[in-house]
């Protein structure tokens, strides 16, 4: 190794980890000490991620209060130091962190609302895509409706939440005290994506969720509707498919139709 | 990714033969960070602003409002890509799928120039999202000469380097800042952009005088300045971008005219960012001395 890579190494791990080695290659300054001056570097490493992590997660920030949300934040930079040039991704790791980690696993309700605030800031900055508009579904005879395959626009996600998450999101948004933290005896089901420049969610019931599942995995119109009869009224499965497409495509969920 | 395969050559004799020699970056006047709280006024106005210059790292992204935005902003106004990742200094492995990026959003921005920062972010897969100090050693020159000119050759464009605020020096620097920044420019051919406030900053933290900075560079060689506020601690200053210019500073930007002449220069903010009009007055006050101190010097080219 080189005497840069390893004076940088070493600099790097003072920043880390608190170790002092690079501190004896360090000149202390005409009015202040080395360890003040290094200290710098170290203070501005955890607050300039830690604020990241804010912009990221307002309402998770407002929810667990200042001073919660700093220790939270320190607690998972040193578990997981960026590994991505741009900053946008530091904080992708924080649903699962929040899901694993002691104290914050013991509160489902963090994982859930990180992971709802993250889908939100995934689907502002998606990929552009075209939006399917209800006048090309006119182009398709009734015989071809069984062979359609849909494809989600690719701002377009789900979420399942183990808890009343959404509501809680809603409260925060709308400065409104939230409700107590539950755990739901099933979970909610999310979707998520963009409407022109703004960030949407709205929950589907189950046969919903379970259809979009399907048709974003590929599974044509014809399919879906033989597995919503599974699911309730068997003589009304068809209608039911066809009015949960109708409301993806008025919403813009999805991005393209094809018999292929 | 076959990194090996792109590569260019870059032993000692093939980057002897090829010095990068391009044409100097045209001189823009004056102009303002972007920042995103600032995208309406600026769209829906039309703010006395000469140029602006966009974080590259904050339109490296797949889509959305940002890069839609930022479209509009390059049909409307001449735009440079400054980054804070480009790691230049850093004795990691260069990271081709960032520079791969950024490549494309200059094919999408059509830059004036793109730059980035004499520093590093970090080594062993690490990122610190700071700009760390590096020693000036003639180790440390030749290993950011050969990683500006490879950066060069894979954006096939000379790149503008700016001088950061440090905190620290190595007790193994065997020259001074601006000789590196000197040497660095005339063997690997980039730019530099001088950030004023930073050679403020650095200045008071080691204890030498700015102006000896100042006339340690080469004035053919800047093409760009920076103009910031600062937070000062009493023993050091940290570089914060969240005030207004400073009197100082805007002492040291007219003797930065006098050396440099008619350069770029713009406001940069990028916290506690005040409503675009409060920005717009330290704008025109950059573009006022300009005039004042060069008279020629208020229009810009084109």
């Amino acid at each position: 190794m080189s005497d840069f890579a390893r004076q940088q190494a070493d600099f790097q791990r003072g920043i880390l980890t608190g170790d002092d080695t690079v501190l004896t290659e360090i000149l202390d300054s005409p009015k202040e000490k080395r360890e003040t001056l290094y200290g710098v570097y170290r203070y501005a490493y955890g607050s300039r991620l830690v604020e990241a992590m804010r912009n990221d997660h307002e309402l998770l920030h407002l929810y667990l209060g200042d001073e919660t949300f700093e220790e939270m934040g320190h607690a998972y930079v040193k578990a997981r130091p960026s590994e991505h040039p741009n900053l946008r991704w530091f904080s992708q790791g924080l649903p699962e962190f929040l899901r694993t980690a002691e104290p914050y696993c013991n509160h489902p309700v963090l994982s859930d609302l990180a992971a709802l605030e993250k889908a939100l800031n995934d689907a502002f900055d998606a990929a552009e895509g075209e939006v399917l508009e209800l006048a090309a579904m006119a182009a398709f005879a009734p015989e071809a409706w069984p062979d359609l395959k849909f494809r989600p626009h690719p701002s377009a996600a789900r979420l399942d939440l183990s808890t009343n998450a959404s509501a809680i999101w809603l409260a925060l948004k709308n400065d409104e005290t939230p409700p107590d933290a539950t755990v739901l005896d099933e979970p909610s089901r999310q979707l998520i994506w963009r409407q022109d420049v703004t960030p949407m969610f709205r929950e589907l019931p189950t046969e919903e969720a379970m259809m979009w599942d399907e048709a974003a995995g590929g599974i044509p119109f014809g399919v879906l509707c033989e597995m919503l009869a599974t699911y309730d009224d068997p003589d009304g499965a068809a209608a039911r498919g066809a009015g949960y497409l109708h409301g993806w495509i008025t919403s813009g969920n999805l991005t393209a139709v094809s018999t292929e | 990714m076959n990194v090996a395969s792109r590569l260019p050559d870059n032993s000692t004799a093939a980057l002897a033969e090829r010095p990068m020699q391009s044409t100097k970056p045209p001189f823009l006047g004056f102009g303002l960070g972007l920042r995103a709280q600032h995208y309406d006024e600026i769209l829906s106005g039309n703010p006395p602003i000469d140029w602006f210059e966009v974080i590259s790292e904050n339109y490296m992204l797949p889509g959305g409002q940002p890069l839609r935005t930022l479209d509009r902003i390059c049909e409307r106004y001449s735009v440079v890509m400054h980054g804070v990742s480009l790691s230049i200094a850093s004795t990691a492995p260069p990271n081709f799928e960032y520079l791969q990026g950024l490549k494309d959003l200059a094919g999408r921005v059509q830059p004036k120039w793109i730059s980035d920062h004499l520093c590093w972010t970090g080594v062993h897969g690490k990122n610190l999202h700071d700009l760390l100090p590096i020693p000036y050693t003639n180790e440390a020159l030749d290993h950011v000469v050969s990683r500006v000119q490879l950066v060069q050759d894979f954006l096939g464009r000379a790149i503008v380097l700016e001088n950061v605020s440090t905190y620290v020096q190595f007790n193994n620097s065997e020259m001074t800042e601006w000789e590196f920044l000197s040497e660095l420019s005339r063997r690997s051919g980039c730019w530099l952009l001088f950030d004023i406030n930073n050679v403020y900053v650095s200045a008071f933290n080691h204890g030498y005088d700015p102006l000896t900075f100042l006339n340690g560079i080469p004035a053919d060689r800047v093409v760009q300045f920076h103009m910031a506020g600062h937070s000062h601690m009493g023993t050091h200053i940290i570089d914060t971008h969240d005030h207004p210019v400073c009197e100082d500073v805007w002492d040291l930007y007219v003797a930065a005219i006098k050396r440099f002449g008619r350069v770029s220069t713009m406001i940069e903010r990028d916290d506690n960012i005040p409503p675009l009009d409060e920005l717009v007055l330290e704008v025109n006050r950059t573009r006022e001395i300009a005039e004042r101190v060069l008279p020629q010097a208020g229009k810009p080219a084109g």
